[in-house]
């Protein structure tokens, strides 16, 4: 059994796997708490993580029916995310690997986003081309084999996907997190009610997603209050509608770059139902896996960590968790 | 009753296995390593004590107050080594073992103030009758003058930082190097042999401190 744990963020991860890539838990405890203050106070996830890790484990221990002793290797995140929360978690994952002389993987969150395809029972094979966009990350990736290295092709310039869901979301007076709640919305208005622009073009693959959410801010103002109230589904409709499509246009730019015959999607925004006709409708192989693999998850990083270097007891004692810097990325 | 204690709530990593103890201070003005450093420090002293796990019947940790993440450092390396081997479990404070280790070290009968850096110009502090809480250098004036005629000695990397106003009030404070400023996880494995073991798993960290979101939201 592989034993992974994730706290990059605000969730509180731990889950078992086969060697094989079959998942035998997956324990995801959200924190809730952050809503009130709009957005996730690194802090306050870092407090909840130290007090939920414990549970989390016991549970997905309990879930696999597996105790410690059928451990083979631990892995974790070790970055990029908040440092104070991936602290918690790493620093467990080294202590519980240690205390029973276990190799350890320490792992990279984005390859563990790409490595959610390769779980069983469907695992996807590279070559492929894969878009990972979630509250924390926008990127293009061309994926050749399993491995960490990942070749990044496009990425946002400002902020992420998921990020442009919460704040229109905001915006729409939706409430923190809101990307579930505006596609819920949008799903009654018109898309073609206001033309909001998707930076088509700005050429080459990277994002942007900075305009389009000034656009949303200044056209619920030229309504006024009243009026942008009568129009929320319109809006969020036509909003989601831009978001889509810059990601849409992007993705069809990077096959015909790349060649890819296959696409995966990973990252929260994944789940996003528009998102996933749009690029259904792009006629090549596409792999989306289940919303909870999508979302962060510690599935993913034990996936992960069956195609990353493996360190020996005791040769990872004192390695430390990275915010951005040190990604095996090729960029 | 041998013990396993670490600390990681000043800038000091430190581990000991009953009497013997292996740190780390990082020089002034660096950053503490307390991720890289607390794993090796503990598989230090057991080596060197020609121990394993069985060897162990208690672990310890410090619980500060301190570095809000450098508690978190030790104490999910706590939760976890005791989760992996299903030893017991103990908090410790961390200024009550700076003033255990003063009272240990002084042969009279001066009260002792215990004195954390809290940074942002304030400080952790307990002892002689006081129980652990932040202070601004104005109260922890207070506290060190109220108590000076009885004769009082503050000593951690707090009394340091505030010596000159501490001194004012009249308490000593051992001179920069002396090692009553520092942390040390011998006193913790004392201070543990009287603890209560937790039973839940989970160790409470003494902050102190709300998050600075929390008390913006506040006002
Ligand atoms: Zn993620």
């Amino acid at each position: 059994m592989i034993l992974a744990i994730e706290t990059s963020c605000d969730d509180t991860c731990a889950a078992l796997i086969t060697p094989s890539g079959e998942i035998a838990a997956n324990i995801i405890s959200s924190q809730t708490v952050h809503s009130r203050f709009g957005g996730v106070v690194p802090e306050i996830a870092s407090r909840h993580h130290l007090t939920l890790l414990p549970a989390v484990l016991d549970d997905a221990l309990a879930t696999a029916g597996v105790t410690l002793d059928d451990v083979t290797l631990v892995a974790a995140t070790r970055g990029p995310g908040l440092v104070a929360a991936l602290l918690v978690g790493f620093c467990a994952a080294k202590s519980l690997a240690a205390a029973r002389e276990l190799p350890f993987a320490p792992v990279d969150h984005l390859h563990g986003h790409l490595a959610a395809s390769f779980l069983a029972p469907s695992s996807f094979e590279p070559p492929f081309l894969a878009l990972i966009a979630s509250g924390g990350h926008t990127l293009l990736a061309d994926v050749n084999d399993a491995g960490p290295q990942l070749h990044v092709i496009g990425q946002t310039l400002d902020d992420a996907a998921g990020e442009a869901f919460d704040k229109g979301a905001r915006l729409l007076g939706l409430g923190y997190p809101g990307g579930a709640a505006l596609e819920a919305l949008a799903a009654t208005g018109d898309p073609d009610a206001f033309a909001f622009p998707t930076a088509a073009r700005m050429g080459g693959l990277d994002f942007s997603f900075a305009g389009l959410k000034t656009a949303l801010l200044y056209k619920v103002r030229e309504l006024g209050e009243a009026e942008a109230t009568r129009l929320r589904a319109d809006l969020a409709a036509s909003y989601q509608r831009a978001i889509v499509e810059a990601l849409t246009i992007r993705v069809r730019r990077a096959l015909k770059q790349t060649r890819a015959t296959k696409l995966a999607v990973g990252g929260g925004v994944a789940a996003n139902g528009p998102l996933r006709e749009a690029l259904g409708a792009l006629g090549v192989e596409l792999d989306v896996p289940p919303r909870l693999l999508c979302t962060d998850n510690a599935a993913m990083i034990a996936s992960a960590a069956r195609y990353s270097p493996v360190l020996q007891f005791p040769d990872y004692l004192e390695l430390d968790v990275y915010a951005t810097g040190e990604r095996t990325l090729v960029a | 009753m041998k013990v396993l204690a670490f600390d990681t709530a000043t800038a000091a990593t430190v581990a000991a296995f009953g009497e013997l103890e292996r740190r780390d201070d990082p020089p002034a003005g660096t950053r503490p390593a307390h991720a890289q450093k607390l794993l090796s420090l503990i598989h230090g002293v057991l080596d060197e004590s020609n121990a394993g796990w069985g060897d162990v019947d208690r672990i310890a940790v410090g619980v500060g107050p301190g570095t809000f993440t450098g508690l978190r450092i030790g104490i999910a390396t706590a939760q976890a080594l005791a989760q992996a081997t299903a030893i017991e479990l103990v908090g410790v404070s961390t200024l009550a073992s700076l003033e255990l280790a003063a009272r240990t070290a002084l042969a009279d009968q001066r009260q002792i103030l215990a004195v954390i850096d809290a940074r942002r110009n304030e400080a952790f502090v307990s002892g002689a009758g006081l129980n652990p809480c932040v202070l601004t250098p104005e109260g922890l004036g207070d506290v060190a003058g109220q108590r000076a005629s009885d004769g009082i000695v503050a000593v951690g990397d707090g009394a340091v930082k505030f010596r000159a106003l501490l001194e004012q009030a009249g308490a000593t404070v051992p001179q920069d190097g002396s090692p009553l400023h520092r942390v040390s996880a011998i006193y913790h494995c004392r201070l543990a042999l009287d603890a209560q073991p937790i039973t839940t798993g989970v160790v409470a960290p003494e902050y102190l401190r709300q998050p600075d979101a929390e008390l913006a939201r506040k006002l």
